[in-house]
C-alpha cells in the first residue's frame, strides 16, 4: 500500500525546507552584516545566487565523481531532513533514531569531500584534510552529548524525546543536559562551518577549500545542499533540546533563535587553527561531555 | 565419510596438492576449490543449523589418545561461514598476486586451522588449532620480512603459553578439557565457590593476554601493523579478516566457558560484570589508540593494518558491553568487519600488483585507470565510515544501541571517535590513492585482474545485502539466545528503545538522489576539463609539479597529538627487547668465556650442588 499523504508531506516538507534554508542563509549574511555594521545583501540574496548559477549555460566536470559528489551530498541530506520529526509532521521518523539521524547528517559531508577531492586542486585537498580533522575533533564531544539525551531520556527515537520533552519539560531544564546543550551548541558551531570553525572553508586562506573548484550547476547543487542541511541541523537542534514543536511555526521560531546564537558567536570569535581546535574540543567540551553523560546516567 | 572432516582438512589438503604439483594454473585452481569446499559444505548445513530444537552437529575422532570432539552449531557455524567466505576470497585474490606454491601451502593450512579453532568442542583440538594457524600464518610473515615475523612469533609464543597455563589450571581445578563439561563445572562451582577469587582472576588474566595477542587489542596489538602488511596483501584478506576473529570467538568463549564463574568471582562494578568492563575498556582502548594511529600512516598497508586492529577492538568492545545486544552486536560487526575489510584488503593487493607501490606519496589519479577497483574500494569505504545503508552501519549501530542502553556512555564515546578517526583515514586513502594529479611512472596502469575482482564482488556482495537487509544477520543470531533480542522483520532493526529500517533509508537515499539528479539532468550541460585545469590564483599549472597532496595529510592532527605520540608501545617493546638482549650478551660474556678453566669449576660446582642434594 502506498501512502500517498505521507509522500506528499515529504515532497512538501523538502520544498519547505529548501526555501527556509536558503532565508536562513540570507538571514545569516544579513545579520552577520549588521553587526559589522554594514548594510548586508538583501534576506533572499542566496535565492538570487543559487537561480543564477542554475541559469550558466555550461559548467565544468572533472569526471564522474566530480557531478556525483554534489548530487549525493544533496540526496543524503534530504534523506537526513526526512527522518527528523518537523513540527506536526512526523515524516518518517517512527523508522529511525537518533545514532541513524546522527550518521545521516553526516553523509553529506562524504559527498562534499568526494567531489572536492576529485577535482585535484590542492585548495580542495587542503579544504577535505582540514573538514576531516574538525570532524574527528568535534566527534567525541559531540557523541557524548547525544549520548547523554539518550541516557537521560532512555530511548533513541526522535519522537519519544520530543515527547517525553512536552510531558517533562525542555531537555535544557534538566541541569545534565544543560551540560549536554552547552557542549551541543560548541560543536553546532563546526557542524555549520561558523566561526571559529569555519576551518574547512576559510575564504582568505584557501578561498572556500572544497568549494573552490564548484560552479555553475554543481555550486548551486552545493548552495542548496547547505541550505537544506541548515534547515535539518537547526531543527536537530530545536528537536533535541528545545522540546520540538507543535508546529511549523514554533519550530521555525526555535530554528531562528538557535541560528541567532550561532550568527552571535560567529562574529565575535577569530577563526581557530586545526589544531588549536583539536586541542580546544578535547578539553573544555569533552570535560563538560564527560560530567554530562555521567550526570544523565546518574 | 565423515563431512565435518572433509570441511576441515579440505584447505589443507589442497594446500599441500597445490604445493605438490606447483604447476601454474592448475595449483590456483586446486586451492581456489580447496577454499570453496568448506563454504559449500557450510551452507549445504544451514537448514540443519537453523531448524528448531537441533544441537547442531557434533562429531569425534581418536588421534593419540585424545577424543577430539568438533561441533557446528549456531555460533560456531556463524564463524567458520565467515572464515570460508573470507578464505574464498583469499584464494581468488592469491589466484592473481601469488606467484609461489609455498604461500598457497601455508595459506590454506591456516584456513584449516581457523575452522579447527571455531569447531573444536575441547581444548586439546582447540589448541592444536590454534598452533597450526599460528604457525602458518608466521610462515607467511616469515617469508617476506624476518623482523616483524619474529615480533609475531614472540608475542604468539607469548600468547600460546599464557594460554597453555590457563587450560591446565582449568584441568587442574575440573579435571576435564571438554567445554560442555568444563561449562558444567565452572557453573557448578559458581555455586559453591571451591575456586578462589585470585585462581579465577588468573585464569581470565591468562586467557586475555592469548587471546588479546590474537585479536590485536592494544597493548598487545605490536605485531599486527608488520605482520599484517609483510606477507602477500592476498593473504591478508584472510589474516586480518578471519584469523583475527579466532581472538575475538576466544572471548566470547571465555563467557560461555565461564562467563557466570567470573561473575560470580570477580564481582560486579557499578552495576556491570567487572570481567567484562575490563574486556570493553581493553576494546575502547584499541578503538581510540589503533584509529590515531592509522590517521598517522604514511604506508597504504601500514594504514589498514592499524585500522584492522581498530576495528577488531569495536568486537572486543561490543563483547565487552556483555548484554544480548553488545553480543549480537559484536558479531554482526565480526561479520562486517571480514567483509569490508577483506575487501580492502584485496583493493590494496590489486594496488600493489599493478604499480608495486605501497606509499601514499607514489600513488594518485588511479580512479580513471581501474574504475572496477575503485568502485570496490568505494563500497568498502563506505560500510568502514558507516554509511547506512551498508553492514558497516548496522553493525556499529547495534553497538551503539547496546553500549549506551548498558550505560557505558564513555565507551559509546570511543565508539563515536572511533568512526570519527575511521571517516578520515579512509577518505584520505580514497584521495591519496584515487584522485589528484596521476604521478608520470603511473600512467600505463592496468586494471586488475579477472580472479582478484571476482574475490572482491564475493566479499562487497555481502557488504550491501547485509546492509539493506540486516535482519538476515540478526534472525539467525537471535538463535543464540532464549529469546530474540533484535525484533524488526529483515529490513528493519528494533531494540528495546531504538530502530533503524534500512531498507527505508535507502529508499529515502534514492529518492534525495533522484530529486538531486533530476536537477543536475535538467542543469547546464558539461565540460570536461583535465586535472590541471584548476583554480589556483593565477599560477599555471604544469604536471611538472605535482600539487596534490599526499604526504603528511593529516600533519596537524600530529602536532595536536605532539605531547601523546611521544610514547609508543612499539618503542617500548623493542627497548625491552634489547635489554633483555644486552642482558643474555652480559651473561654469554661472562660465563661462556672460552676458559676452559671456568667451564671446569662449573662442573665441579653443579656437581657439588647435586651431591649436597643428594641425587649422587
Amino acid at each position: 500500500m502506498f501512502e500517498w499523504k505521507l509522500a506528499l508531506e515529504a515532497i512538501g516538507m523538502v520544498i519547505y525546507a529548501t526555501f527556509m534554508g536558503f532565508i536562513f542563509m540570507g538571514i545569516e549574511r544579513k545579520a552577520m552584516a549588521r553587526i559589522q555594521r554594514r548594510v548586508g545583501p538583501p534576506i533572499y540574496q542566496p535565492i538570487i545566487d543559487t537561480l543564477k548559477l542554475l541559469g550558466k549555460k555550461e559548467s565544468v566536470s572533472h569526471g564522474f565523481i566530480y557531478d556525483f559528489g554534489p548530487v549525493f551530498a544533496l540526496g543524503a541530506s534530504i534523506a537526513a531532513l526526512l527522518f527528523i520529526p518537523l513540527a506536526n509532521f512526523q515524516l518518517f521518523s517512527s523508522n529511525a533514531d537518533l545514532i541513524v539521524v546522527a550518521y545521516l547528517l553526516e553523509v553529506p559531508m562524504l559527498g562534499i569531500m568526494l567531489g572536492a577531492m576529485s577535482s585535484g586542486n590542492p585548495y580542495s585537498a587542503v579544504g577535505v584534510q582540514r573538514g576531516l580533522l574538525t570532524m574527528v575533533a568535534m566527534q567525541l564531544p559531540y557523541g557524548l552529548a547525544l549520548i547523554a539525551i539518550a541516557q537521560y531520556w532512555g530511548t533513541f527515537k526522535l519522537n519519544s524525546i520530543v515527547a517525553l520533552q512536552q510531558l517533562h519539560g525542555w531537555s535544557i531544564t534538566v541541569p545534565a543536559l544543560l551540560l549536554a546543550f552547552i557542549v551541543f551548541d560548541i560543536v553546532f558551531q563546526a557542524m555549520l562551518g561558523l566561526e571559529p570553525f569555519d576551518i574547512i572553508t576559510a575564504p582568505a586562506e584557501i578561498s572556500m577549500g572544497p568549494m573552490v573548484e564548484y560552479g555553475g550547476k554543481h555550486a548551486a547543487l552545493l548552495f542548496t545542499q547547505h541550505a537544506v542541511q541548515l534547515f535539518a541541523e537547526t531543527a536537530f537542534f530545536a528537536v533535541l533540546f528545545l522540546g520540538g514543536a507543535s508546529n511549523l511555526l514554533e519550530l521555525l521560531i526555535k530554528q531562528i533563535a538557535v541560528l541567532f546564537i550561532a550568527i552571535f558567536i560567529a562574529s565575535i570569535y577569530p577563526r581557530f587553527t586545526i589544531d588549536q581546535a583539536a586541542k580546544f574540543f578535547w578539553k573544555w567540551p569533552t570535560i563538560l561531555g564527560i560530567i554530562a553523560v555521567i550526570l544523565a546516567g546518574w | 565419510m565423515n563431512e565435518l572432516m572433509i570441511m576441515l582438512f579440505a584447505p589443507l589438503i589442497a594446500g599441500f596438492i597445490a604445493w605438490a604439483l606447483d604447476i601454474r594454473g592448475i595449483r590456483e585452481i586446486v586451492g581456489v576449490i580447496g577454499a570453496a569446499v568448506p563454504l559449500g559444505i557450510l551452507v549445504k548445513y544451514y537448514p540443519t543449523i537453523t531448524s528448531k530444537g537441533t544441537e547442531g552437529i557434533v562429531q569425534t575422532i581418536n588421534v593419540g589418545g585424545f577424543h577430539l570432539v568438533f561441533q557446528l552449531n549456531t555460533l560456531t557455524w556463524y564463524f567458520a561461514v565467515i572464515a570460508s567466505l573470507v578464505g574464498v576470497a583469499m584464494a581468488f585474490g592469491m589466484a592473481s598476486t601469488s606467484k609461489n606454491s609455498y604461500e598457497w601451502l601455508f595459506a590454506l593450512m591456516s584456513y584449516t586451522g581457523v575452522l579447527g579453532v571455531f569447531l573444536s568442542g575441547d581444548f586439546v583440538g582447540f589448541f592444536l588449532f590454534w598452533e597450526i594457524m599460528t604457525f602458518a600464518s608466521f610462515m607467511m610473515v616469515l617469508r617476506r620480512n624476518k623482523h616483524e615475523s619474529l615480533k609475531y612469533f614472540v608475542l604468539s609464543i607469548i600468547g600460546a603459553y599464557a594460554m597453555l597455563i590457563a587450560i591446565g589450571l582449568l584441568y587442574a581445578k575440573t579435571g576435564t578439557l571438554d567445554f560442555n563439561t568444563i561449562r558444567q563445572a565452572l557453573y557448578m562451582d559458581a555455586m559453591i565457590g571451591s575456586i578462589s577469587r585470585g585462581e579465577m582472576a588468573l585464569i581470565f588474566g591468562l586467557f586475555v593476554t592469548a587471546f588479546g595477542v590474537k585479536a590485536g587489542a592494544v597493548p598487545l596489538h605490536v605485531w599486527a601493523p608488520g605482520a599484517y602488511s609483510e606477507v602477500d596483501q592476498s593473504y591478508t584478506t584472510f589474516f586480518s579478516g578471519a584469523l583475527s576473529k579466532a581472538g575475538a570467538y576466544g572471548f566470547l568463549l571465555l563467557y560461555i566457558l565461564m562467563g557466570v564463574k567470573l561473575v560470580s568471582a570477580l564481582g560486579v562494578w557499578h552495576n556491570h560484570m567487572l570481567f567484562a568492563y575490563i574486556i570493553a575498556w581493553i576494546g575502547a582502548i584499541t578503538v581510540v589508540v589503533a584509529g590515531f594511529l592509522a590517521v598517522l600512516q604514511e604506508d597504504i598497508r601500514k594504514l589498514f593494518a592499524y585500522s584492522s586492529v581498530s576495528q577488531v577492538g569495536y568486537i572486543l568492545l561490543g563483547l565487552g558491553v556483555g548484554t544480548p545486544l553488545g553480543i549480537i552486536g559484536a558479531l554482526f560487526h565480526v561479520l562486517s568487519h571480514a567483509v569490508f575489510k577483506g575487501l580492502f584488503w584485496l583493493v590494496v593487493a590489486a594496488l600493489i600488483l599493478r604499480t608495486g607501490k605501497t606509499k601514499f606519496e607514489d600513488f594518485g589519479g588511479l580512479a580513471e585507470k581501474m574504475p572496477v577497483t575503485f568502485s570496490m574500494a568505494l563500497i568498502a569505504v563506505l560500510s568502514l565510515a558507516g554509511i547506512p545503508p551498508m553492514a558497516g552501519f548496522a553493525s556499529k549501530w547495534l553497538l551503539y544501541e547496546a553500549a549506551i542502553n548498558a550505560h557505558m556512555p564513555l565507551v559509546a564515546g570511543a565508539i563515536f571517535l572511533g568512526s570519527g578517526l575511521a571517516f578520515a583515514y579512509v577518505v584520505r586513502f580514497l584521495y591519496a590513492v584515487w584522485f589528484g594529479q596521476r604521478p608520470s611512472d603511473l600512467e600505463d596502469v592496468k586494471e586488475a585482474p579477472l580472479p582478484i575482482l571476482i574475490g572482491m564482488a564475493v566479499l562487497a556482495i555481502p557488504n550491501i545485502v547485509f546492509g539493506i537487509a540486516p535482519g538476515l544477520v540478526t534472525k539467525y543470531l537471535n538463535g543464540l539466545f532464549s529469546e530474540p533480542v533484535v525484533t524488526g522483520d529483515y529490513f528493519k532493526l528494533v531494540t528495546t528503545n531504538g530502530t533503524y529500517n534500512a531498507l527505508l533509508v535507502t529508499i529515502l537515499l534514492v529518492f534525495g538522489l533522484a530529486v538531486a539528479g533530476i536537477v543536475f539532468i535538467y542543469g547546464a550541460k558539461t565540460r570536461k576539463v583535465p586535472v590541471t585545469d584548476t583554480y589556483q590564483s593565477g599560477n599555471p599549472v604544469t604536471e611538472d609539479y605535482n600539487l596534490s597532496m599526499r604526504r603528511h595529510f593529516y600533519r596537524p592532527l600530529a602536532e595536536a597529538l605532539e605531547f601523546w605520540l611521544r610514547y609508543s608501545w612499539d618503542r617500548f617493546y623493542e627497548r625491552l627487547a634489547g635489554l633483555a638482549e644486552d642482558f643474555a650478551d652480559t651473561l654469554r660474556e661472562g660465563i661462556y668465556n672460552g676458559n676452559v678453566q671456568s667451564y671446569a669449576w662449573y662442573l665441579a660446582i653443579i656437581l657439588l650442588i647435586l651431591a649436597l642434594w643428594g641425587v649422587l
